[in-house]
């Protein structure tokens, strides 16, 4: 009897979280699909009884989302793209370094620099790139965004690193590949599940960021999404239909990396990853 | 030898960009905390001492007391039902059951939204007219008129604290459901044919096993708390009347609607003197730096 009622409540729970967990995005995306009078109607409607798209068509030809879809899309690959290519040298330096204190050094140089949060440097990151007429510029904040994931993509990348015995590469190196050739035939393909973590990682968390593109980008046509929602909701006249698009718009490709990686996100996560 | 130096070789790309990206404005962000440094006054950027500190604590707008109570209520409340809660979704999902694959899919995917994103959901969800919290709440006769959850400065912390909390608790389950995995099942099987209570099971042989995990996620995550703004930037902005203002969302503020710089490099020197002690108490407190970092 006991066993039974612990059951009961355990799937009770279980539920309980699910509903809990689900219901913020079932709101927003039924928000997008009703028009004006249903979202701004009492009785609320759990349902869009007509539902509409003109919310999204709004986002993509009145406002120019189309734009600022690609340019989300530009930083966050260009940016998670870089900081793997960076920190996978890094990591595995860090890895492979004998010298005890050097590689003490270095580690704490890198948990120092995530221990900062980002917003920490955007009036110095602001007027560096002023001075040299680089503020919004796309470019400037994908070098930004790559800096911004290189100290954790280090961290993680060492721990993968770590588990891939040397004598591998000393192998490798006996059969005449070079430490270039060593890394890109025999350590990549092995820290595969650790690199895809690295990946995703970075570019949800690119994807994601607001501070420091609202800091550096300034023109319309430059704007990443979260910039864009910025905007939004300081301009007078947008409803919450087209701001629950928009933001419908923003979390999609992060639930869609999210979904694909999930394993390797939370192997990342429990890999003694500092940052979230 | 060779070798060893070909591996310092390959950390110079990351250390040039932590250099120049991070490094040198934090430098450059300290100096800024000592000058007076205005974006609508830039021809009059001069040193002026302690001046910035100085209006920060006596803001008579900002109360700076109020402030740092108000963070410390944001972290360790959130932190408190983040890690209480997280931790029963993964006792909950820690055995096997059909469908668990999914299930961590559609309980854990919060973790990867954006914070500005989830807190512009959730302002719409707490909304004081067409919200649908008022709705169901009246609907289920919890509440006899609507509540201005965001706006009135009585609910306002506990709101966004709530959102919070709902964003954090996948962090939780998931680390210590990974914790878990340590615990041996056979320990486990043993102490329920001997007739052990759930509640002993718990506190004699689960929590012992997962303790290195609660210690060292619960107190990273009072860092990343602290400097986590963005909930609150997109649901109060620190308001109404400073009620729900916390030190990072106040150095955005200074920022990104004040425009001065200088108040809000120095709330961020502010802000790093406390990560650092916090830190260093961390390091002494879990002892495990060799191991961590080795």
């Amino acid at each position: 009897m006991k066993k039974i009622i612990f059951k009961v409540l355990k799937v009770v729970l279980l539920a309980l979280f699910l509903i809990a967990a689900i219901v913020p995005l079932y709101w927003v995306i039924v928000t997008s699909l009703k028009g004006n009078k249903e979202i701004y109607s009492y009785p609320i409607k759990y349902f869009p009884e007509s539902p509409t798209l003109e919310n999204y068509v709004y986002l993509f030809e009145v406002s120019n989302f189309g734009v600022y879809f690609r340019n989300s899309a530009l930083v966050a690959l260009v940016g998670s793209m870089g900081a793997l290519l960076i920190s996978t040298f890094s990591g595995y330096a860090i890895s492979r370094l004998r010298k005890k204190r050097t590689k003490l050094l270095l580690i704490l140089a890198m948990y120092f620099t995530q221990m900062i949060p980002t917003y920490m440097v955007m009036v110095p990151l602001f007027t560096m790139f002023a001075s040299i007429g680089k503020t919004d510029n796309l470019l400037s904040l994908s070098l930004v965004y790559i800096n911004m994931m290189i100290a954790f993509s280090t961290i993680m990348g060492k721990s993968f690193f770590d588990r891939i015995p040397v004598a591998l590469e000393e192998a490798a190196m006996i059969d005449g590949c070079t430490p270039v050739q060593v890394i890109s035939k025999v350590i990549i393909p092995l820290a595969l599940p650790g690199i895809s973590a690295i990946f995703s990682f970075s570019f949800i968390n690119i994807w994601n960021e607001l501070f420091l593109a609202v800091m550096l980008l300034s023109s319309e046509s430059k704007m990443t999404i979260p910039v864009a929602l910025n905007s939004f909701i300081s301009k007078a006249g947008i409803s919450w239909g087209v701001l629950s698009a928009g933001i419908v718009v923003a979390l999609l490709p992060t639930i869609i990396v999210f979904a694909f990686a999930q394993r390797y996100i939370i192997m990342g996560l429990t890999e003694g990853a500092v940052k979230e | 030898m060779q070798r060893e130096n070909g591996k310092y070789l390959y950390l110079i790309p990351a250390l040039v960009f932590l250099g120049i990206f991070t490094y040198f404005p934090i430098v450059r962000g300290t100096i800024f905390a000592f000058q007076d440094y205005k974006l609508y006054n830039m021809s009059n950027i001069r040193f002026n001492g302690l001046e910035n500190f100085k209006a920060i604590f006596t803001d008579p707008n900002f109360s700076f007391v109020q402030i740092i109570f108000n963070t410390a209520i944001w972290i360790f409340v959130s932190l408190f039902f983040q890690f209480m809660l997280g931790f029963v979704l993964a006792l909950l999902m820690w055995k096997p059951f059909k469908g668990r694959g999914i299930y961590s899919g559609l309980v854990f995917y919060p973790w990867a939204l954006s914070g500005f994103a989830i807190g512009l959901i959730w302002a719409w969800m707490f909304n004081g007219q067409f919200g649908l919290i008022n709705d169901v709440l009246l609907k289920l006769h919890l509440i006899e008129s609507n509540i201005g959850f965001l706006s009135d400065p009585k609910f306002a912390m506990i709101s966004v604290i709530i959102i919070n909390v709902w964003y954090g608790i996948p962090f939780f389950a998931i680390m210590i459901l990974a914790a878990l995995q340590s615990v041996p099942k056979e320990l486990m099987d043993a102490a329920e044919i001997d007739g052990a209570s759930p509640w002993k099971r718990l506190f004699s042989i689960i929590i012992p096993y997962i303790q290195p995990t609660i210690v060292s996620t619960t107190l990273l995550r009072v860092m990343w708390i602290m400097n986590f703004p963005e909930i609150i930037y997109a649901t109060t902005g620190g308001g109404p009347s400073n009620a729900t203002n916390i030190l990072s969302t106040q150095m955005i503020n200074k920022i990104l609607k004040f425009y001065d710089y200088g108040q809000g490099s120095a709330l961020g020197v502010i802000i790093m003197v406390i990560l650092f002690t916090y830190a260093i108490f961390y390091l002494r407190l879990t002892s495990q730096g060799e191991e961590n970092f080795g």
